[in-house]
């Protein structure tokens, strides 16, 4: 199955109404904006981008580190043109007695949400999740974010396959950063399936042939 | 370039130019994307004896701090020649000249990024000539615009750049080394292209003498060279970009 | 370049203005504002001239050496172009190295100059290995806009009103420096699709849209230089070129008085 490739500045529908991820409107008719397949749907036309850096939506799970600790929160890092911002009040782990750089402190790594994103492009996150949490442990690992899909696979097969696989934790972050747990070697073993499944991403029998590395790897 | 010399110099010979070419043909373009490792986007392309090869980095934070606009991106484009590029070895860095082609060259890019997608950030377009044969300006900007499309920046439109020239009293598409030099006059253009079509002139300069009637034969021209180099930098992106999808 | 505010604040005002075919100094829309043209203000130098478009204010002086050719052009004499925007011209100029601004200012008023060949570069060798050597340096010292036609006017003006300086390097008599073609530059601003010829600082805050055509005598185009990111259309550089080919012939009248 084949999307058509398309270029920015390509006509992609003239109604405005229809458009979505990855397009622009200009007098009444629907651009692409950005390099990707086109998806048609009932609902409208996107693009899905095949390259670029990660645009954040709300609800995203990230993996990001933080930068820089301030009197009203964090400013995080998440690998992307984005900036970043965790308020206090986003972070059920502080309060008022405890010291922020002592809560989060410059370095750590984080697991967190995508909460909003203002008009101005900042984006605001939040620890609001059972998910979320600081991870002070563990290894970080970064992909193309274009490529997260394939490594997450089809309904998470990739990634259960991988965590069944090697016994480790895995979370993977929709901005590319991916945080790996559990015994190092077998962690070691994770970033080198996860490395060849973002290059070979677009060839067939990939779930089996990252079976067949994993096995290999561990006799080693 | 206007010179008395432009007399004695026989650049056109029963009616074809001294590559063979005809008057409205380009000469052999070849783009490759995605060659860099590093870089975001990047594109290696020829248009004849010309090699150049185009990085885009960013969206990324701008340095310095204070260059950033908090309600866009700040584009940066470096146009710059190889010290082994020309006959004489070129001073590495920065000439005048270079400055002038960078300016004129980012305007032309400014039109079509979506730089108020990306706040406080800097795009940085970086075109190294390898080997230059004249018109490498508008080869660099074919070569930039491939790679910023390569990069995943959102973009209105795609920049197409060809230059005319006048020979001999003809109007040439695409001159080569020995037409630029001892020709007429030199017209480069840059298009903005949306959808397959013309929309507007995004960069255009010319020095020599043309008269009114010229310079429209010459536009003329220059836009049919454009619509070809189109068609070339969509079929490398599709052609690099088909490659990864099949399935 | 810095914002200067004080223009980013009119720009509202010029458009509204515009929306009624107005200028916000009352001229027409292909009006260009008031020329004067001073000559031999610097002693110092082998030719020189204040030019004011408005109030824009330009010194160009031209000064003459003698000096070795360039290797593949040993029969021609040289024209080296600078300019400099000095702070003192508006509050946007930074002291340094030529900005990018600057350096295209100075290339296209050279290629003006060259691509008219008003200047008989042959007549400038002196023996063999040795030629004249023009210097052309732009200063600006009032920028009120149009910088661009102000400079072009300047040197053209400077260069007819040279004097070789044979005696200074004793190589014979003085003698007139020989000028054969008048170039003459026109800029104008390309806004929502209206043009405005010789834009004023208020109007530039619309936005940098500018285009500079430059003629020669015989109606020949010698130079063209979009500068700033916008939109040309074909139909509007057409319009572009009758305009300018039409005002360069009042303005060349000028000239033709020094």
């Amino acid at each position: 199955m084949s999307r058509k490739i398309v270029l920015p500045g390509d006509l992609l529908a003239t109604n405005p109404r229809a458009a979505g991820y990855g397009t622009y409107i200009e007098d009444g008719k629907v651009y692409s904006k950005i390099l990707g397949l086109f998806d048609k749907s009932d609902t409208g036309v996107r693009v899905i981008p095949l390259k670029g850096k990660y645009s954040p939506s709300p609800g995203d799970m990230l993996v990001g580190i933080v930068r820089e600790a301030t009197s009203n929160g964090w400013a995080i890092d998440i690998h992307s043109h984005y900036q970043a911002f965790l308020p206090l009040s986003e972070n059920p782990e502080f309060k008022p007695n405890r010291k922020i750089n002592d809560v989060l402190d410059i370095g750590d790594a984080v697991i967190t949400k995508v909460l909003s994103i203002d008009p101005r492009l900042k984006v605001t996150l939040t620890m609001r999740d059972k998910v979320c949490r600081p991870v002070r442990f563990g290894r970080i690992v970064a992909i193309n974010p274009a490529r997260v899909p394939r490594v997450i696979g089809k309904k998470g097969s990739m990634i259960k396959t991988l965590k069944s696989e090697l016994g480790i934790q895995i979370l993977v972050g929709q901005n590319g950063l991916i945080w790996l747990s559990g015994d190092s070697s077998r962690v070691s073993i994770a970033e080198g399936a996860i490395y060849k499944i973002e290059e070979e991403a677009h060839t067939e029998g990939l779930t089996d042939r990252i079976i067949e590395y994993i096995k290999k790897e561990k006799e080693k | 370039m206007s010179d008395e010399m432009n007399d004695e110099m026989q650049l056109i010979v029963d009616g074809k130019r001294l590559d063979g070419r005809k008057f409205d043909e380009l000469r052999e373009v070849k783009i490759e994307t995605g060659v860099l490792k590093r870089a975001d986007g990047s594109c290696y392309l020829e248009m004849g004896n010309n090699k150049m090869i185009a990085a885009v980095y960013g969206p990324r934070e701008a340095f310095p701090r204070h260059m950033q606009d908090p309600s866009r991106a700040i584009i940066r484009y470096r146009y710059s020649m190889a010290p082994f590029s020309v006959d004489e070895r070129k001073r590495p860095g920065p000439d005048r000249r270079s400055v002038e082609i960078s300016k004129v060259s980012r305007e032309a890019f400014e039109l079509v990024v979506m730089k108020e997608l990306y706040p406080r950030s800097g795009i940085d377009i970086f075109v190294e000539v390898l080997q230059a044969d004249a018109g490498t300006r508008a080869a660099c900007i074919n070569a930039a615009s491939v790679a910023l499309v390569d990069a995943g920046i959102a973009m209105k439109g795609i920049v197409t750049s060809v230059a005319i020239a006048k020979v001999n009293g003809e109007i040439v598409l695409d001159p080569f080394k020995e037409e630029d030099n001892y020709g007429e006059a030199d017209m480069p253009f840059a298009f903005v292209i949306r959808d397959g079509e013309i929309k507007s002139i995004g960069l255009l300069q010319m020095d020599g003498k043309l008269s009114y009637d010229e310079i429209r034969k010459g536009l003329e021209m220059a836009k049919k060279g454009a619509m070809e180099i189109y068609r070339l930098q969509r079929e490398a992106i599709i052609r690099k970009y088909s490659l990864e999808e099949v399935e | 370049m810095g914002e200067d505010i004080l223009s980013d604040i009119k720009r509202d005002y010029v458009l509204s203005k515009l929306g009624e075919d107005e200028r916000v100094d009352g001229r027409k829309l292909d009006e260009y504002r008031n020329i004067e043209i001073e000559t031999g203000i610097i002693s110092k130098a082998e030719g020189s001239a204040l030019v004011r478009i408005g109030n824009t204010q330009v010194v160009v002086g031209v000064k003459m050496q003698p000096g070795e050719p360039y290797p593949d052009t040993p029969d021609t004499g040289i024209i080296i172009t600078n300019a400099e925007l000095v702070p003192l011209a508006s509050p946007t100029f930074e002291p340094g190295p030529p900005d990018e601004n600057s350096i295209e200012l100075a290339r296209v008023v050279d290629r003006g100059i060259r691509e008219s060949e008003a200047i008989d570069l042959k007549k400038l060798v002196i023996d063999e290995g040795k030629v004249w050597i023009i210097f052309i340096d732009i200063h600006a010292l009032d920028d009120d806009g149009n910088l661009m036609d102000a400079s072009s006017l300047g040197a053209i003006s400077a260069l007819l009103t040279t004097t070789v300086p044979a005696e200074k390097f004793d190589t014979g008599d003085n003698y007139p420096l020989p000028v054969r073609d008048l170039p003459v530059s026109i800029t104008s601003l390309v806004a929502d699709g209206k043009i405005l010829i010789d834009p004023s600082r208020d109007e530039m805050s619309i936005g940098h849209r500018l285009i500079t055509i430059t003629s020669d005598q015989k109606d020949n185009i010698v130079s063209i230089q979009k500068s700033g990111s916008y939109h040309l259309t074909e139909e509007k550089f057409y319009e572009l070129i009758e305009i300018s080919l039409t005002k360069s012939k009042e303005i060349r009248d000028m000239l033709g008085k020094i």
